[in-house]
């Protein structure tokens, strides 16, 4: 892969080519220890369609929530027409012209289009709610972004390609100078996504200063006329579209000088037969997939955020439900098929969730009790739980996965992110588990807890273990797996073997740069 | 792999440093009292009810006051479960009780001891099931479901009694439960020690006592540790059930009378009982011994409260009161635990 311009002026902050009508200055976002956005300066012009990229957790969508005022930034400021707005004031910056349409759709669903169109600012007469004015102006905005639906049709009614259009409609509602917009594609089809492309170009043309974020290179090559790339909080290049081509921008969202600690991959692993297969599996997110997991083999599933993945894993253990096809677990010569969540957890499979917090743990309990909770019918005895067996276990298991401090009695809320993703661990290793799917291992955890989660993965595929990881950290997915399965659009798009991967292929499947050099 | 090779190593500086300082939480106050409070203030109303209320510390008096409290401790310890388990309260303990008083003493009275006894379980099972399957299986909302099943429970009761007094034969074992005492101390009351007792044993020993913790805890962590969830629901509403039944036969067996209407205010106040003792609303915290320590509370509160001359409406605002604190100071406690 060769890059074109590959230029590393890319200097703190952009030079727009006409006034800029927002301008971000040397913005820094912290969260807890965390650098979410490192000194990043940002100019958009009005006209302009600025793409902002990076890999998941760049900072891109906290640079943009700085701009629209919902985050208060810890250094920088932001100023719309040469006025600085007050930092973490959405109100002023709505004022000011600066309107976010949302990751996350925002809108209520019981309502109609029209109430959700002006939410946060109904037109009132006399305190009661001034119906044909808020019809007139959500008709307005609708017509400006050209699209068609009713004004009195609920939201919940909606398809969620019009939800989206709603939502946009709802940002253009209030006569934005600035539009900002979050993967505003992530959930539409190529048509539908054509058809928004087209109308921000339109919006753009009238003047419109817009910033665009995008995990898809087409798309950023499509409309936009500037891109800056964010990686880790840093801004690595902002330029002119011209002067960039695909290559160039997925080599600047992973970094050239990223050293890989590949000393550390599994050498020669001792592969077996395949324990854990996925037949046609289908769910909301997830279009038919064919997936095979061996005994001793880990297998990583790369792609962007909102590919389908941990959907794709949740369907195929029956954490959720399946809309079609099968899961199969083989061991020792007889296949089981799974129908159920509870019994995959039978057959021997250990599910790490993403949400540690929220699916992983009961926080309120002690780690002895978290880690009895899969374990319990082990450990009690006619309906009793044997308690002194149980410590002995919690602890035996709390050693292996080096919990520290190794209090087994104290409740787990109070300990760190990584000593609670341990615990996770240590819950299901007490099972000996023939199966193990991991979602985003090692999310907010501490660099040393992280190494030794790793550890004991590689540990567990060692013992023989089939082995399922999802990961958004590129490193970390390179660094673990034998074999990469990438997602996108809840298709598996490609498969990599330990050897081929690297982070660019990796990312150029899962941004769809791949179909650029196709097409 | 050493942290200096990883790329993240060098751009994220470690979270969790920070937080590795375990132990140095900064006492707040809320949640102190919403999981200490309980044990100074009870000790605190004891010891001004000796020294100021005339009349307080007689043996009489006390055992008078713990044996009044026996059929709402023993609903209190039953309904501790569903509390826990997260789905705030058990409503339908109204017409559970009066259901259960109605039946031991017009079954009784009809054909004999052991087949109201039977018959009363069978409805107590009834009620578990039809409340754990409305809110553990179809996830509805315990409070609306145990509320309908109350109205529903109450409806039957009055249609097929009437609403009749109920008398129990005059030297039956009705009669002779609600009167015997072991020395000093009767017999309801040591029932209520005894029921309590179990019922903490199994929600701290048992393998369905923990998973009922757990499920208040975190009902998604709980099922994907691969625990029949509906199930736990169902045991809860069930243990609920039989408590009501248990404290049913007991104000039964009080005046050897049952009447439809014998059990008003009893989720309310087993329901004061529990929160007062300071199992959380939000589930997964608390315990048996807790009502029970939260029932000796409010009865000797309402003990002073008479022994004042103060009536019954006064006792009634005090006991409001007294909740609005309590879940006020629970919900405190919640927040700075989260944030």
């Amino acid at each position: 892969m060769t890059g074109s311009s590959e230029s590393e002026h890319a200097g703190r902050g952009a030079t727009a080519t006409s006034t800029p009508i927002i301008e971000a200055r040397g913005i820094v976002k912290r969260f807890g220890g965390v650098v979410a956005v490192d000194d990043v300066s940002l100019a958009v012009a009005p006209g302009e369609i600025h793409g902002l990229v990076g890999e998941n957790g760049a900072g891109k969508s906290t640079l943009m929530r700085v701009l629209a005022g919902v985050l208060a930034p810890n250094e920088g400021s932001v100023f719309v027409d040469g006025h600085q707005l007050d930092p973490g004031n959405t109100r002023e910056a709505l004022e000011a012209g600066v309107s976010l349409v949302h990751q996350e759709l925002s809108l209520v669903p019981e309502m109609t289009v029209a109430e959700n169109i002006l939410l946060g600012s109904t037109p009132t007469r006399a305190g009661f709610i001034n119906g044909r004015q808020q019809r007139r102006i959500a008709a307005e905005a609708l017509e400006e972004i050209g699209v068609t639906v009713d004004l009195d049709e609920p939201i919940s009614r909606l398809s969620v390609a019009l939800r989206q259009f709603v939502e946009i409609a709802r940002a253009v509602a209030r006569k934005p100078q600035v539009l900002i917009l979050d993967e505003p594609t992530a959930t539409l089809t190529p048509a539908e996504t054509e058809y928004l492309l087209d109308m921000l170009k339109r919006l753009a043309s009238r003047g419109l200063a817009v910033a665009y974020i995008s995990h898809r290179i087409p798309e950023i090559f499509a409309i936009c006329d500037r891109v800056t790339v964010l990686r880790d909080g840093s801004l690595v290049a902002s330029e002119a579209i011209g002067d960039l081509t695909p290559q160039s921008v997925v080599q600047h969202m992973v970094g050239r000088d990223l050293q890989l600690d590949l000393e550390s991959r599994r050498q020669d692993p001792d592969i077996g037969d395949t324990v854990l297969s996925a037949r046609g599996v289908r769910a909301p997110g997830v279009n038919d997939i064919d997936l095979d997991v061996r005994a001793g083999e880990i297998v990583g599933l790369g792609g962007l955020v909102g590919a389908g993945r941990t959907e794709l894993v949740r369907a195929m253990i029956g954490a959720d439900p399946r809309s079609g096809g099968d899961t199969l677990i083989t061991l020792g010569g007889t296949t089981r098929r799974i129908t159920s969540y509870r019994a995959a957890i039978a057959a021997g499979v250990a599910y790490i969730p993403e949400e540690r917090r929220s699916d992983g743990l009961a926080l309120t309990m002690t780690v002895v009790d978290n880690i009895a909770l899969p374990n319990r019918s082990a450990l009690s005895r006619a309906f009793v739980l044997q308690r002194r067996r149980i410590a002995e276990f919690a602890t035996a298991l709390a050693t292996s996965v080096n919990l520290r401090p190794p209090e087994i009695e104290r409740e787990v809320g109070q300990y760190s992110g990584g000593n609670q993703q341990k615990v996770v661990l240590a819950k299901w290793l007490g099972r000996e588990p023939d199966v193990i799917v991991l979602d985003e291992p090692t999310r907010g955890v501490d660099v040393g807890a992280k190494v030794e989660i790793h550890r004991l993965i590689r540990e567990l595929a060692d013992g023989g273990a089939a082995v399922l990881v999802v990961s958004s950290d590129l490193p970390e997915l390179l660094e673990l797996s034998d074999t990469i399965h990438v997602v996108r659009d809840g298709r598996i798009v490609g498969v990599l073997s330990a050897a081929q991967a690297d982070e660019t292929a990796v990312m150029a499947l899962a941004s769809g740069q791949q179909e650029v050099d196709v097409a | 792999m050493t942290p200096e090779t990883s790329e993240k190593a060098r751009t994220r500086p470690p979270v969790a440093q920070v937080e590795e300082e375990l132990g140095k939480k900064a006492f707040k106050l809320s949640e102190w009292m919403a999981q200490q409070g309980i044990f100074l203030f009870t000790a605190v109303l004891v010891l001004f009810a000796v020294v100021f209320i005339d009349g307080f510390a007689s043996l009489p008096n006390l055992t008078d006051v713990f044996n009044r409290a026996a059929p709402i401790g023993i609903v209190a310890a039953g309904m501790t479960f569903v509390v826990i388990s997260g789905n705030y309260l058990d409503l339908s303990v109204v017409a559970q009780v009066a259901t259960a008083a109605v039946v031991l003493i017009a079954v009784t009275n009809a054909v004999g001891l052991l087949p109201a006894i039977l018959f009363a379980i069978a409805i107590a099972l009834v009620y578990g099931i039809v409340n754990g399957i409305a809110v553990g299986v179809f996830k509805a909302n315990a409070v609306i479901v145990t509320l309908s099943t109350t109205f529903i429970g109450l409806g039957v009761l009055r249609w097929l009694t009437g609403g009749s007094i109920y008398f129990g034969d005059s030297d039956g074992p009705i009669r002779t439960f609600g009167t015997t005492r072991i020395g000093p101390l009767p017999l309801a009351m040591i029932l209520f020690v005894v029921v309590t007792l179990l019922l903490s044993l199994v929600l701290t020993r048992t393998n369905f006592g923990f998973m009922v913790r757990a499920y208040g805890s975190n009902r998604e962590a709980t099922r994907l540790a691969g625990v029949n969830t509906p199930l736990v629901v169902i045991g809860a509403f069930t243990m609920s059930a039989l408590g009501a039944m248990l404290g049913g036969f007991v104000l039964a067996a009080f005046s050897n009378t049952a009447v439809s209407s014998m059990s008003d205010g009893y989720d309310f106040r087993a329901l004061a009982a529990i929160i007062v003792g300071g199992t959380s609303v939000f589930g997964g915290r608390g315990s048996v011994m807790r009502t029970l320590l939260g029932v000796v509370f409010v009865s000797v509160l309402t003990n002073i409260m008479v022994l004042s001359g103060l009536g019954f409406g006064f006792q009634q605002m005090a006991i409001g009161l007294l909740i609005v604190l309590a879940v006020s100071v629970d919900a405190l406690a919640r927040k700075t635990r989260v944030s």
